[in-house]
């Protein structure tokens, strides 16, 4: 077996494609000035959640603080992340991929698989064209650069992805795998962590190609299923199919927020808890999901945590059945001599609401009146925008104003409204900030 | 109160075996309509199907197979048609086009932008309307476009003349412009929105 990575046609043609740093890609491209420029956003958390490749090549690193990209590279500029619009360029970007292809899958706001095995029939073109052209319709229609890896398996055509960045087209072909492979570290893959790296090197493997030419009675003998499979996906062999669906489960559902200044007032933080703990409810419900465990968590103003995990006697998404169990989290994580930075909770142990039994001693007429008030609260919040309704524990979070001074600034679309917009609810189309 | 949300819920479940069908272009089985409506239990989608059967929604072959009942038809159903007048208010709406249809021909690439200056007045856009913008379309001698010319950007007629290109204003106030280095196309503007009230 001297060089068993050839394959010679495609059984597969599965491709990966990468945004490049797209939160501020997303900014340049509604901001044109901002092009070639070192853009950061984050500016509400204090640190960066993404840099322009511009930034990045002065030396700023994802989740570096701001005072610290403001010495290593003092002409940055700092913008608030501005969600709303980095969604609609996301779902847009999914939208020009599947005129190319129905198997989309989206596996994060800036990341998708797209398989085109077979396509070359009916754009009457190579793969590597095909992925030319997509790349090609992003930039015209979106103004953003993606990079895309093309080969025969998901774990390949991630390795394809990465290998030229930015606006990089990589293929890598049947024959051609174990160029790809031979200087790649094991640890580089896709689905392998340090763990299983520093596993592999006590058997001398340290590049994915040594991986991959090991024989199957090896990995059989040695690894767990996930790695046998990825072992396959290296070797060319897809495992891994494409599932178009769009996400509808959640494992857990989490909801943080940062605030400035920190603050130590029992009542803010509280708030601020309800707050997140309402937010993550309307999601699990928009979900038709219960979940059987709360997690509350604080973090202090030098970057501790702490946490307490409350188990609930029956999943629920309402939070009028939840402050109980918020409220005794948040009394033993408090302590009111540290200063706050940022609460959060996570929701998990999800189950479909359908499937929820009820206690012996449960009032299911009360249940279902609880069920019958956030229905109607849900439609108000559809109806009039989000928190037209909400719980008075959360109204300190409301009065007071999330971040004040510089992190106050508020995205420019939402700084800027047109006519009949209102704060909450925007006209579902991006805004290009040029001055005409 | 309680009969409301049983019927919701069973409004809920014909869509999703509705959905089924059409998607995959087969009825569900069993196991998969008790996957869907979250039923474990065997006997209750049985009693489900029962229910289903007799709402005509789906039917039984005489193997006992499913196979569609109402949710099968493609055929569009009108409204309860009466003797008489004739309503054709509902047949009419169905190709109903709406604003955001009317305004917005490429989804993908069209984007909002926010007038400030007078030099299109003429060609009745103002400031604080909003322009809708195409990156998508090639733009054509005659278009509105977004352009940026060595470095300042603008909105102007597009005109691709024998002489080279001219970005020439609604507003006599503003004079033409001739890119010197440099001209980029932002895109085409295909509408502008203006709302009083």
């Amino acid at each position: 077996m001297t060089q068993p990575l050839t394959i010679s046609s495609w059984p597969q043609a599965i491709l990966h494609l990468d945004a490049d740093a797209f939160f501020a890609s997303c900014e340049q491209a509604v901001h044109p000035e901002l092009k070639g420029k070192p853009v950061i956003t984050g500016k509400e958390r204090g640190i960066v959640s993404a840099a322009s490749y511009e930034a990045k090549a002065r030396g700023v690193k994802r989740a570096m603080r701001l005072f610290e990209v403001k010495k290593v590279c003092p002409d940055a500029v700092i913008v608030p992340s501005d969600y709303e619009t980095y969604s609609l360029f996301s779902v847009r970007m999914f939208e020009i991929l599947r005129r190319f292809s129905p198997d989309v899958e989206e596996y994060s706001i800036d990341e998708a698989f797209v398989d085109i095995t077979g396509l070359r029939r009916s754009f009457h073109t190579s793969y590597g064209t095909i992925a030319k052209r997509m790349q090609e319709e992003v930039e015209k229609e979106l103004g953003i650069t993606v990079s895309i890896g093309v080969s025969l398996t998901k774990v390949l055509a991630k390795i394809g992805s990465k290998h030229k960045k930015p606006n990089g087209l990589t293929l890598i072909s049947g024959r051609d795998i174990h160029l790809y492979l031979k200087t790649l570290p094991v640890e580089k893959i896709w689905g392998i962590g340090p763990n299983t790296s520093a596993f592999l090197g006590k058997f001398g493997i340290k590049t994915a190609l040594e991986f991959a030419l090991k024989d199957e009675g090896f990995v059989k003998k040695h690894l767990s299923k996930p790695y046998q499979e990825i072992w396959h996906e290296l070797n060319g062999r897809s495992i891994y199919p494409v599932v178009c669906e769009s996400k509808s489960s959640y494992q857990s559902i989490s909801k943080a927020k940062t605030f400035t200044p920190p603050s130590r007032d029992k009542e803010f933080i509280f708030a601020q808890l309800s707050k997140n703990l309402e937010n993550a409810c309307i999601k699990a419900r928009r979900y038709k999901l219960a979940a059987a465990r709360l997690i509350v968590f604080l973090r202090t103003q030098d970057f501790r945590d702490s946490g307490i995990e409350v188990k609930l006697n029956r999943p629920t998404a309402y939070p009028a059945y939840l402050f109980q169990a918020l409220k005794e989290g948040f009394n033993n994580a408090f302590e009111p001599a540290n200063l706050y930075r940022q609460t959060g909770v996570v929701l998990s142990g999800l189950v479909p609401d359908a499937e929820i039994q009820y206690a012996l001693f449960d009032d299911n007429s009360k249940i279902e009146k609880m069920a019958n008030i956030y229905t109607t609260i849900d439609l108000l919040s559809e109806k009039f925008g989000k928190y037209t309704v909400h719980h008075a524990a959360s109204l300190a979070s409301k009065v007071q104003a999330q971040h004040e001074g510089a992190r106050g600034d508020v995205p420019q679309r939402v700084a800027e409204l047109f006519k009949g917009e209102n704060k909450r609810q925007h006209l579902g189309l991006p805004v290009l900030h040029i001055k005409v | 109160m309680t009969t409301d949300l049983r019927e919701n819920r069973l409004k809920a479940r014909i869509k999703d075996i509705a959905d089924f069908y059409h998607h995959k272009g087969r009825m569900p089985s069993f196991s998969e309509i008790g996957e869907m409506a979250g039923i474990k239990s065997k006997n209750a989608v049985y009693k489900l199907v029962n229910k289903l059967e007799k709402l005509k929604v789906l039917e039984r072959d005489d193997r006992g197979r499913l196979i569609p009942g109402s949710i099968a038809s493609s055929v569009k159903i009108l409204g309860t048609v009466e003797a008489g007048f004739p309503s054709p208010a509902e047949e009419e709406l169905s190709d109903a086009l709406s604003l955001d249809d009317l305004l917005v021909k490429n989804p993908q690439a069209t984007f909002l932008l926010k007038v400030s200056g007078y030099s299109m007045s003429e060609a009745g856009i103002l400031p604080g309307d909003m322009v809708l913008v195409d990156k998508g379309q090639s733009p054509k001698s005659g278009d509105i476009v977004i352009a940026e010319v060595d470095g300042e950007w603008t909105m102007k007629y597009l005109d691709k003349g024998k002489e080279g290109v001219t970005l020439i204003p609604a507003n006599p106030k503003f004079k033409p412009i001739k890119p010197q280095k440099e001209l980029k196309i932002a895109g085409v503007v295909t509408a502008v929105v203006r709302k009083y009230k």
